[in-house]
C-alpha cells in the first residue's frame, strides 16, 4: 500500500483553512498520481494504492469540508466518491477472488468444482467493474477533477489568511497536548 | 450512516481547537455503539460502529499531532478496530453471497434434470446423481462452514480488542487531550480578551489625559488673557 506523504509546515496553531489547502492539495496529486495501469486486474494492487490515495482525499474533504464554499464542494465530493465507488467494486471483486482461489487451494480436488464457479461468477463481475471504472479514470476525467480542488485549495488558503508561525503563538507542533 | 454534526468549527480558528472539537464528537459516536455491537448478531451496530472507527481515523490522520502521543496511538488503534470489524462484514457479505450462489447452482441443476426426464412418470433419482453441478456442491458447502465459524472467532477478537482498548484507557487518553487542547484555546482566547479589554482601557485612559491637558492649556490661556486684560486696564 502507498504510503500517504507528509505535509510539511502543519501545526495545531495553523489556521484549520490553511491546514485545508496543504493537506487537500497533497492528497489530489496522490490520486492522479495513482491513476496508471489500475484497469489492469493481473496486477491489482496498483487499483489499491489508487483506492487509497482516493479515500484519504475523500476523508480530507470531509474533516476540512467547513473551509470550502459549500456547492463547489459538494461537486467534488460526488466525483471522489463515484471514483471511490467505481474503485471499491472492482477492489470487492479482487480480494474476493484471491481470497477464494487461496481457501481453494487447500480443498482437496474434488471440493474445488463449486469454488471455481463461484470464482467464475466474480470474474465476469470483476469485468462489469472495470468497465464501470473506466470512465472515471479517464485522465480528462481526472484532470477535470484536479482542477476543481485546486479551485477549492484556493478558497481555503484565502480563507485561512497568512499563518502564524508556531513560536508565534507559543504552540509546540508536537507533544504539547501530551 | 449519516456522521454526528460537529458545531463551533470555525475556518479561521486554529487547526487544533477545530480538530479536538471533530475528534471529541467522532469518538462519542464510536462510543455510542457500545453495548449493542457487542452481541454477536448485532451486525447493523458493528458495521456503523465500523463505519465510526473509520471517521475517527481519518480526522486522526489529518491531525494527530495535535493530541500528543494519544493521539498517533488511538489512530493505530482506530486502525485496528475498523479492520477487525471490516472482516466481520465481509463473512456477512460473503455468507449470503455463497448461499446464493448454491442456490442459482441448484435451480440450474433442477431445471437440467426435469428436462432430462422427458415424459417420465416420476423422476428416476438416477438423474439427480448425474446433475451437472453435483460436484460444485460439496466445496460451498465446506465454504459457509468456513466463513460462519471465521465470523464466530473474529466476533471473539473484536469483543477481546474492544475490552482491551478500554480497560487501556485509548480512547480516554484521547478525549482528555482534545479537552486540553480545548481547555488551552479557551484560555488563550481569554487571555486574548483581556489584553483587548485592557489595550481599550489603555486607549480610553491616553484620550482622557490628552482631552485632560487640552483643557488645562486653554484653561491657562485663558487665565493669561484675562491677567493681560486686568493689568492693561489698570
Amino acid at each position: 500500500m502507498a504510503k500517504a506523504r507528509e505535509i510539511s509546515d502543519i501545526h495545531q496553531g495553523v489556521p484549520y483553512a490553511t491546514a485545508a489547502a496543504r493537506v487537500v492539495a497533497l492528497r489530489a496529486d496522490e490520486v492522479v498520481e495513482h491513476a496508471g495501469g489500475v484497469l489492469d486486474v493481473s496486477e491489482i494492487e496498483r487499483l489499491h494504492d489508487m483506492r487509497v490515495a482516493t479515500r484519504r482525499l475523500r476523508a480530507a474533504l470531509e474533516v476540512f469540508r467547513p473551509c470550502f464554499p459549500r456547492d463547489e464542494f459538494k461537486a467534488t465530493l460526488r466525483e471522489v466518491k463515484g471514483i471511490a465507488d467505481a474503485l471499491g467494486e472492482r477492489r470487492d471483486r479482487d480480494v474476493t477472488i484471491a481470497a477464494l482461489e487461496d481457501f481453494g487451494e487447500v480443498l482437496a480436488a474434488p471440493d474445488r468444482p463449486g469454488i471455481e464457479s463461484l470464482v467464475a461468477k466474480l470474474r465476469t463481475e470483476q469485468e462489469e467493474a472495470n468497465d464501470g471504472l473506466a470512465g472515471f479514470v479517464d485522465r480528462a476525467r481526472l484532470e477535470a477533477l484536479r482542477l476543481r480542488v485546486d479551485e477549492l485549495v484556493a478558497a481555503a488558503e484565502e480563507l485561512g489568511g497568512v499563518p502564524e508561525t508556531p513560536s508565534s503563538n507559543g504552540a509546540d507542533p508536537v507533544e504539547r497536548a501530551g | 450512516m449519516k456522521p454526528r454534526k460537529v458545531k463551533k468549527l470555525d475556518p479561521r480558528g486554529p487547526l487544533g481547537e477545530n480538530a479536538a472539537r471533530i475528534v471529541q464528537v467522532r469518538l462519542d459516536e464510536l462510543r455510542s455503539f457500545i453495548p449493542a455491537a457487542l452481541h454477536e448478531d448485532c451486525m447493523v451496530e458493528q458495521h456503523d460502529m465500523r463505519i465510526a472507527a473509520k471517521r475517527l481515523r481519518y480526522i486522526l490522520e489529518a491531525t494527530e499531532f495535535c493530541f500528543g502521543r494519544s493521539g498517533p496511538a488511538a489512530r493505530r488503534r482506530a486502525k485496528d478496530l475498523q479492520g477487525i470489524l471490516g472482516e466481520l462484514h465481509d463473512c456477512d457479505v460473503m455468507l449470503p453471497r455463497v448461499e446464493h450462489h448454491l442456490a442459482e447452482l441448484r435451480s440450474a441443476d433442477a431445471g437440467a434434470v426435469r428436462e432430462r426426464a422427458g415424459n417420465a412418470g416420476d423422476l428416476d433419482p438416477a438423474l439427480a446423481a448425474r446433475a451437472p453441478h453435483r460436484t460444485a456442491y460439496r466445496g460451498l458447502e465446506v465454504l459457509a462452514v468456513y466463513v460462519e465459524a471465521r465470523r464466530r472467532l473474529l466476533f471473539e477478537r473484536f469483543r477481546e480488542f474492544w475490552e482491551e482498548q478500554e480497560r487501556a484507557g485509548t480512547w480516554d487518553r484521547l478525549d482528555r487531550a482534545a479537552e486540553r487542547t480545548l481547555e488551552d484555546a479557551r484560555i488563550r482566547r481569554e487571555a486574548m480578551e483581556r489584553a483587548e479589554r485592557a489595550a481599550r482601557a489603555l486607549a480610553d485612559a491616553e484620550g482622557a489625559e490628552r482631552e485632560a491637558a487640552a483643557r488645562a492649556r486653554r484653561a491657562a490661556e485663558e487665565l493669561r488673557l484675562a491677567r493681560h486684560n486686568a493689568g492693561s486696564n489698570g
